[in-house]
């Protein structure tokens, strides 16, 4: 163990204590690597997950698990660079980004 | 950030959900695991004094004096981070949090503490993180 984040998981205790995210479409605002996105995802009934910064997006893809892919959609981009989608968004999640 | 949070608000649905999950501005608690018993060490500390996160909860308390989003729950949790050694704990920020900063006194404690012949020990970096959710009104 180098340095280890949260392994009480208080967040993700938090995260579903504050919002349900089943069959929720979910907008992920920052979601640097995936850390957050993965305590959610299999819940959700997708998710767009954004981040500036292409090499947190490449460790976010490459680490995505095989039976949440087809449901997330990582993207390089700011959030005033992501169109508007047809159907809007149930749940927005700011990480850790404002 | 206001801007950011008109744009979520234009994204989500008339009765979309934002749920912001943010460190609050108080120092992270420093503190060594000697087995059972936690000894305080001292505070982390940033380059700017958090300050950025008094923005984020101005911007959001614009958002809904606005109108554009109701606050319907708020609440902290503590997020704790593990580390076995200052080295540890110094390259993880060093690449992570770059603007943090463990001053001297601090620094010295934790590596006085982790020196004691104890074998099960670490470092905890406790950090208040505050969650809130908004519905859009």
């Amino acid at each position: 163990m180098a340095v280890l984040l949260d392994p009480e998981d208080t967040e993700t205790k938090a995260l579903h204590d504050y919002a349900d995210f089943n069959g929720k479409r979910v907008l992920e605002i920052g979601c640097g690597d995936g850390r957050l996105t993965w305590r959610y995802a299999d819940r959700a009934a997708s998710v767009t997950a954004i981040d500036p910064k292409v090499e947190d997006i490449e460790i976010a893809v490459d680490e995505c698990p095989a039976e949440l892919r087809h449901k997330i959609d990582f993207r390089v981009a700011r959030l005033e660079e992501l169109d508007s989608p047809t159907e809007k968004y149930d749940l927005a999640l700011l990480s850790w980004s404002l | 950030m206001v801007h950011a949070l008109e744009r979520i608000c234009d994204l989500l649905k008339s009765d979309g959900i934002l749920l912001d999950i943010h460190p609050t501005n108080e120092m992270a608690a420093m503190a060594v695991r000697l087995q059972e018993q936690i000894i305080p060490a001292g505070w982390l500390n940033e380059s700017d004094d958090y300050v950025e996160y008094e923005w984020a909860d101005e911007a959001l308390q614009h958002v809904v004096s606005s109108g554009q989003f109701a606050l319907e729950r708020v609440g902290t949790f503590e997020f704790v981070w593990h580390a076995d050694s200052m080295s540890d704990l110094c390259a993880y920020l060093a690449e992570e949090w770059k603007d943090a900063i463990i001053d001297d006194m601090t620094a010295g404690r934790i590596e006085e503490l982790l020196k004691l012949p104890v074998y099960d020990k670490e470092i905890l970096v406790s950090e208040a993180i505050r969650i809130a959710r908004y519905r859009r009104a």
